[in-house]
Order: C-alpha cells, then structure tokens, then sequence
C-alpha cells in the first residue's frame, strides 16, 4: 500500500501531471505575454496533443528538428549531464563534510589542530569557486578544450563553480556537526572507530554521522536537481550542444511554438525524472523518513 | 573574541560588496580607469547601477512578500499548505527557464518601443522573475524557524497570559532569533538575485549576439561580450583581457560578500 501510495504521489503526480501541467502552464504564460490570439492557443494545444501522443504529425511543417531529435538530445545530454552533475555534488558534499567534522572532532577531543585549519582553507577554496560565476567557469572549460569538452567535466564545473556543491557541503556540515557533541556520538566515539577524515565509510565515526544525516540529505538533493538542470541549460548554450537549452533558446528567439513545447516538457520530464529517481533512493533507504517529509 | 571575529566578517563583507556601491558615484562613468575604453567602461559602470537597483527592489518586494506569506502560513494553517503546494510547484522549475520565458514577451516589445521605455519594461519583468525565483527558499527559511519557536514553550506562557496567535506572532517575529532568519533570508534573496541576473545576462548576449540585452544591461551581459578577449593578443588588435576579468572579480567580490554573510553560524537564542 505504501508503495502505491508513493508511485501515485511521485510518479503520477510529481512526474507525469507536473510536466504535462507545467508545459501547459509555461507555454500558455508564453502565449499570453506575446499576446496572442486565441486561436494560436487552440493549436499549441493540438500540437501538444500530437507530441504527447507521439504523432507523426508532430512537427512535419517545421524543418530543421523532430520531437525524436529533442527527446534524444534530452536523454543522450541533458540527463546524463544531470546525473554526473548530481555524483559529483553528492561525492564533494561527503568528503567535505566527513573532513569538517573529523577536524572538529579530533580538535576538541585530541587537541589536534592541524585538520581544523586545513578544513578552514578548503573552506575558503569552496567559497570562492562558490562565488565565481557558472558561466565564467564553463568559458574557461571552453578555454581549454574548446567547444567539445568532456562531458564529465562539465559535470564537474557545474557544481565546483556557482555554488551548488559549496551549498551541498554546508547542508551536510551543518547537520552532522550539530550532533557531533550529541550523546549517542560520544558514546560511538569512545567505542573505538576510526573517524573516516576523508570520506563518512561504514563503520567509522564520519559514516556514523551521516548515517543519522542522510535522511535530511536525500530530500535536500532532491530539491537541487532544478538547479542542476539549470546549470546544465547554461552549459548547453555556452558549449552550442544540440541539448535541451540550446534548443529552447532558438524556439523562444525563432518563436517556434513546436520546438518550445517540446523542449519544455522534455527539460521539465528530465527534471522530474531526475527528482524521481532520488526520492525513490529515499523511498527505499529511509521509508518511514519519506513518510514523515509528505 | 567572538566580537572581534563578527566585526571583521562585516568588514570584509562590506569592502568586498563595495562595487555596487561605488559604481553610484558621480561622474564615475566618464572618467574610464586601467586604460580601459571609454564605451565600455560607461557600460561597465551602468551594468553594476543597474544590476544593485534590481538587487535593491527585488529583496523589498521578496522579503516584503515572505514575510507576510509566512506570519499567515502559521496563523493559518490551510492558507501555509496552499502556499507551500504552489512554491514548492515554482521551485520545481529551474530558475534560468522561469527568466527566459518571463524575457520573451519583452524581446518582441523591444522591437516597438523607444530604449527608454523598453528598458524600464525589462527592469519590471526581470524583477518579476527574480522575485518568483527566489521566494520559495526566502518563505522556507522564515516559516521553519517561526513555526519552531511558535511550537516551543514560549507560546504555551503567552497563552496563558491571554495573547492570542496573531499577537504570540508579531512578538516571535521581533525576535532576534527571527531577525537573524530574516537576515540569512535576505541575503540569501540577493546571492541568488545576482547569480540569476547575471547567468540570465550572459545567455541572452550568447544566444542574441550583437543583438544581445540592450535593454537589460548586466555584468553577465557585459563579461558575455567580451568573452572572447581573454583569448586574443592585445598586440594582434584583441581588447584587453581586463574587460572580461575586470566585471567576473567584481562580481565574485560582491557573491563572497553574502557568502560570508551566509557562512557565519546561527545565533539560537531568542
């Protein structure tokens, strides 16, 4: 029953509803604000019937794109590129964190002070690729590589540069530092573990942590992955990569109602995807916690 | 010590968010600095102006907005649930794609209307992104520290003095544990104001070109057309790659300001 409950809530409804309704939303805002006359409504409403439906009708006026050509950038690019984005988020947010808290730790339990102020430079290193903008990162990848980096390092830039890994970190230090002076943590402590200054593994005292931390850091992750498609968007535009973006960009500047509501519900189908895909991580690992967030 | 470490935090984040300032001092405009060209200076100066007025008015009317959201949020607990459902529906919406479509209307007006004009038009719906964007995250960060100190004991006490919900509010609301959400909250609004306004600047110069955002000048805007600078020879006739570096370091001045802002611990107490 829970897990019916939760494929209509997450699935259905978060997934399927959100993006048929957001697409609808978003384009009829777009019709609106270009004042647009009625009947225009009526065909962005065929035509989003015909891409749904997956009519070969679709787009057979336009030349120069398909709805299989944007569903194809959307899987081969966008949600690869969201994925990588969300590991390596996932991965900097685990090590920084397990390193804080083992600083803090061995400073106020041993007196070693060493770890605390190589935790405190890192620190400043990830404010400032934090306050370096996402796009300034990207033309510097181009720099380097030109127009076809690899995508594993666009990936990378996206969450190092622009914040979303430096918001990650502070998410994850902040709650597994408020319970390092806790009871239960002392008590762990003085069992014997070793602390895991460099990454929270099973059985030592950083995976300890994290272990009671997860359940908070899933949903937070969850939550990012809107900005991660949106730094993705960026890099797509920066690079001229046929994704999803690019693609947008041109059926707004063309005014190409065809390629902008495919373009929109294939970027908002990915973003709720990528959503789902880690709720269901919560779903399994932390069933009662899933409970507690709806 | 704890004095002497939050003075100089403040310190440190006004000198580094000082361009925004001092890009208002008069006659800064036409008296271009480094060497650097007349025209892109006057650009430069008119980018950072613009880009603190649309800081400026978009934390009054964010903070101004979830303020409200959130004192109704707990006072009425049907009115916190609608309103959550539809923030949480905006937040699902990456915030670069709320801009651009909020942009497209503006794009085709541009074409009708005098600069003047159009530019203060740009200004209102970049605004109004902004301010879309950016209140989901403010109204969390004030409703969950209200609805948590609504719910500790403090409130049983008022009670049993007579205050009623909307009175026990205003008064948690003065709080300095609420002040201090407020400021997060705040600063918050403007860290992501500028990341937007400017991504969303360097986007529409890259996918417009020379066309680019004549009505919405910005700093991403202004580093976007001088981006290829940082890879020309001066000698060989390329600009100088202080065009391209000189906006990116005062813009990640100003973002390491609020981060430092962001970055000192809670203060609990009430």
């Amino acid at each position: 029953m829970r897990f019916v409950r939760f494929l209509l809530k997450e699935f259905v409804l978060r997934g399927i509803l959100f993006t048929v309704f957001g697409t609808a939303a978003l384009v009829s805002l777009y019709l609106l604000s270009i004042g647009a006359p009625a009947a225009d409504y009526a065909a962005a409403a065929r035509t989003f019937w015909l891409f749904i439906s997956g009519s070969p009708e679709f787009g057979a006026s336009q030349v120069g794109f398909s709805a299989q050509a944007i569903i194809a950038s959307g899987a081969a690019i966008t949600f690869p590129l969201a994925l990588g984005a969300l590991f390596f988020m996932t991965l900097i947010a685990l090590t920084s964190a397990s390193a804080s808290v083992s600083a803090r730790y061995l400073s106020g339990e041993h007196g070693l002070k060493l770890g605390s102020a190589v935790s405190g430079g890192l620190g400043f290193l990830g404010s400032f690729l934090s306050a370096t903008p996402l796009f300034v990162g990207f033309w510097l990848l181009y720099g380097l590589f030109g127009m076809n980096p690899p995508m594993i390092l666009i990936a990378l830039m996206t969450v190092l540069v622009g914040g979303a890994g430096w918001d990650a970190s502070r998410f994850l230090i902040s709650d597994m530092g408020g319970q390092i002076d806790s009871t239960h943590t002392m008590v762990y402590s003085m069992l014997g573990p070793s602390v895991g200054r460099f990454f929270p593994l099973p059985g030592t005292m950083s995976g300890y942590l994290l272990h009671s931390s997860a359940p908070r850091f899933i949903p937070y992750i969850a939550g990012k992955v809107p900005a991660i498609i949106g730094g993705i968007t960026i890099a797509e535009m920066v690079f001229s990569f046929p994704g999803l973006g690019r693609n947008l960009l041109e059926a707004l500047l063309l005014r190409n109602d065809e390629q902008l509501i495919a373009s929109v519900f294939v970027l908002l189908a990915v973003n709720a995807f990528v959503t789902f895909l880690v709720k269901t991580l919560l779903f399994v690992m932390y069933p009662r916690w899933y409970e507690k967030s709806i | 010590m704890k004095n002497r470490s939050s003075a100089l935090r403040l310190a440190a984040a006004i000198v580094l968010v000082s361009p925004l300032l001092f890009a208002w001092l008069p006659g800064l405009a036409g008296r271009p600095l480094f060497g650097l060209p007349a025209p892109y200076w006057a650009g430069l100066v008119k980018s950072f102006r613009q880009v603190s007025i649309t800081l400026a008015v978009t934390l009054l009317i964010t903070a101004f907005i979830s303020v409200a959201i959130s004192y109704f949020s707990i006072l009425w607990w049907a009115f916190g649930k609608a309103f959550r459902s539809l923030l949480d529906v905006i937040e699902s919406i990456p915030s670069i794609l709320i801009a651009l479509f909020c942009y497209a209307p503006v794009s085709v007006i541009l074409a009708k209307n005098p600069q003047a004009a159009s530019a203060t038009l740009s200004l209102f719906v970049f605004i109004f992104a902004a301010v879309l964007t950016t209140l989901p995250e403010a109204v969390r960060g004030i409703t969950l520290p209200l609805a948590d100190l609504y719910h500790r004991k403090y409130s049983i006490s008022f009670r049993a003095y007579g205050f009623t919900k909307a009175g026990i509010l205003l008064i948690l609301m003065n709080s300095r544990a609420m002040r201090d959400a407020l400021k997060r909250s705040c600063v918050t609004i403007l860290l992501k104001t500028l990341v937007l306004d400017c991504s969303f600047g360097f986007i529409i110069q890259i996918g417009m070109g020379s066309y680019g955002t004549p009505a919405h000048t910005s700093p991403g805007a202004l580093i976007a057309a001088n981006r290829d600078a940082i890879f020309q020879a001066i000698e060989s006739g390329g600009r100088s790659p202080l065009m391209f570096w000189l906006p990116t370091a005062l813009l990640v001045m100003a973002s390491l300001s609020f981060l430092i802002v962001l970055s000192s611990k809670k203060e609990a107490s009430i």
